[in-house]
Parts: structure tokens; sequence; C-alpha cells
């Protein structure tokens, strides 16, 4: 039984970050593509995580929820420093009907 | 144990990906863009190992894939830092 849980959280996780790149190579601007590529491979990376901790070893759970914590904090600020960096170089929205509420 | 299949499978994929942002990096249209690519390509690269920890039942694999995360943090923040300023820290 854990065997098919293992394998079904690995293909999950596959699907996700699959979604996280194409999210990245199909969006039109950088401000889009930071959805995709923060959200979308965070919670690929922490189903095959998951995966991995089935297994039940001690080392492997602790390390899994470590990477888990420390990306939960570090991929949004990440994302973050990105669409700024990229607002202020004047970078522009491509997406139809964008709407820029900062001011320069 | 994950079955075989599924985990070669796993790897190729992962490996397909890997090569679609690596071509995603090389042909992207802005700098912002480009950031953004290689910092998704070692988040991808932390999946990877933790995907060869499940297989083999090493603990290893993902002290490895801590550093990269911790490395393509920091790695990321100076790159966006550096082209929102022309300096890394203000």
């Amino acid at each position: 039984m854990t065997e098919v849980i293992e394998d079904i959280l690995i293909l999950a996780g596959l699907v996700v970050l699959t979604l996280a790149v194409y999210g990245v190579v199909r969006m039109p601007d950088v401000y889009t593509q930071t959805h995709a590529a923060s959200k979308a491979a965070f919670l690929g990376i922490t189903l095959l995580l998951a995966s991995a901790a089935m297994s039940g070893d001690g080392g492997i759970i602790t390390r899994a929820l470590l990477i888990v914590m420390l990306l939960a904090v570090t991929t949004p600020v990440a994302a973050h420093s990105i669409a700024r960096a990229a607002r202020r170089r004047g970078e522009r929205m491509r997406t139809p009907d964008a709407v820029d509420e900062t001011q320069a | 144990m994950i079955s075989d299949v599924i985990f070669f499978f796993g790897i190729a994929w992962i490996a397909g990906l890997l090569g679609v942002l690596v071509v995603r990096v090389a042909r992207a249209r802005t700098t912002g863009q480009r950031i953004l690519a290689l910092d998704l390509l070692t988040l991808i690269l932390v999946g990877l190992l933790a995907l060869a920890a499940g297989e083999d039942r090493a603990p290893y694999a993902l002290d490895a894939a801590l550093g990269i995360a911790l490395l393509s943090f920091v790695a990321t923040l100076a790159a966006s830092r550096y082209y929102e300023s022309r300096r890394p820290f203000t």
C-alpha cells in the first residue's frame, strides 16, 4: 500500500512541476511567470519530498521537513525580488488588460 | 519502495524539464525572465534529488538538495538585486 502512495505522490509531483515549466514557457511576461515558478514549483517539490518521506527513515523525514520549511520561506521572497527588479527596470506588462497600480 | 518504472520515467521526465528550462534560459526575452528561469531550474534540481533519495533510501541526497536550495535562494536574490540597482546590496 505504501508503494502505491509513493508512486502516486511522485506522479502528482511530476504533473505539478510540468505545469510550472509550462507556465514559465507560455506566460507572456515575467510578472505572470513568477506565479507559475514560485507556487507550482514549491508544491511539486513538496509532493516529491513527501514521497521520499513515506519511506519512514528518520533522517529523510527530518531533512525533507527542513527543505519544505526553507522553501516555504525563500520561494516567495525570491519571486517578489525578481518581480520588483523587473518593475524598477521598466519591463513591460504584456498580459492583455494588465493594470499597473504602482508609481513608476 | 518506488517501482522501477515510475522511478526511471520520473528521472527521464525531470531531465526533459531541465532541458526545456536550459533552452528557456538561453532564449529568454528579458533579464528578469532569465533570472526566473534559472531559479526554477535549480528548484527542479532539488526535486530530482528528492526522487533519488526516495529510491535509494539515502538521506545524504537530501543534504545536497538542502545546499542547492540555499544556494539558489542567495543567487537569485543577488542576481535580482544587481539587476534592480546595478549593486548587489544597497
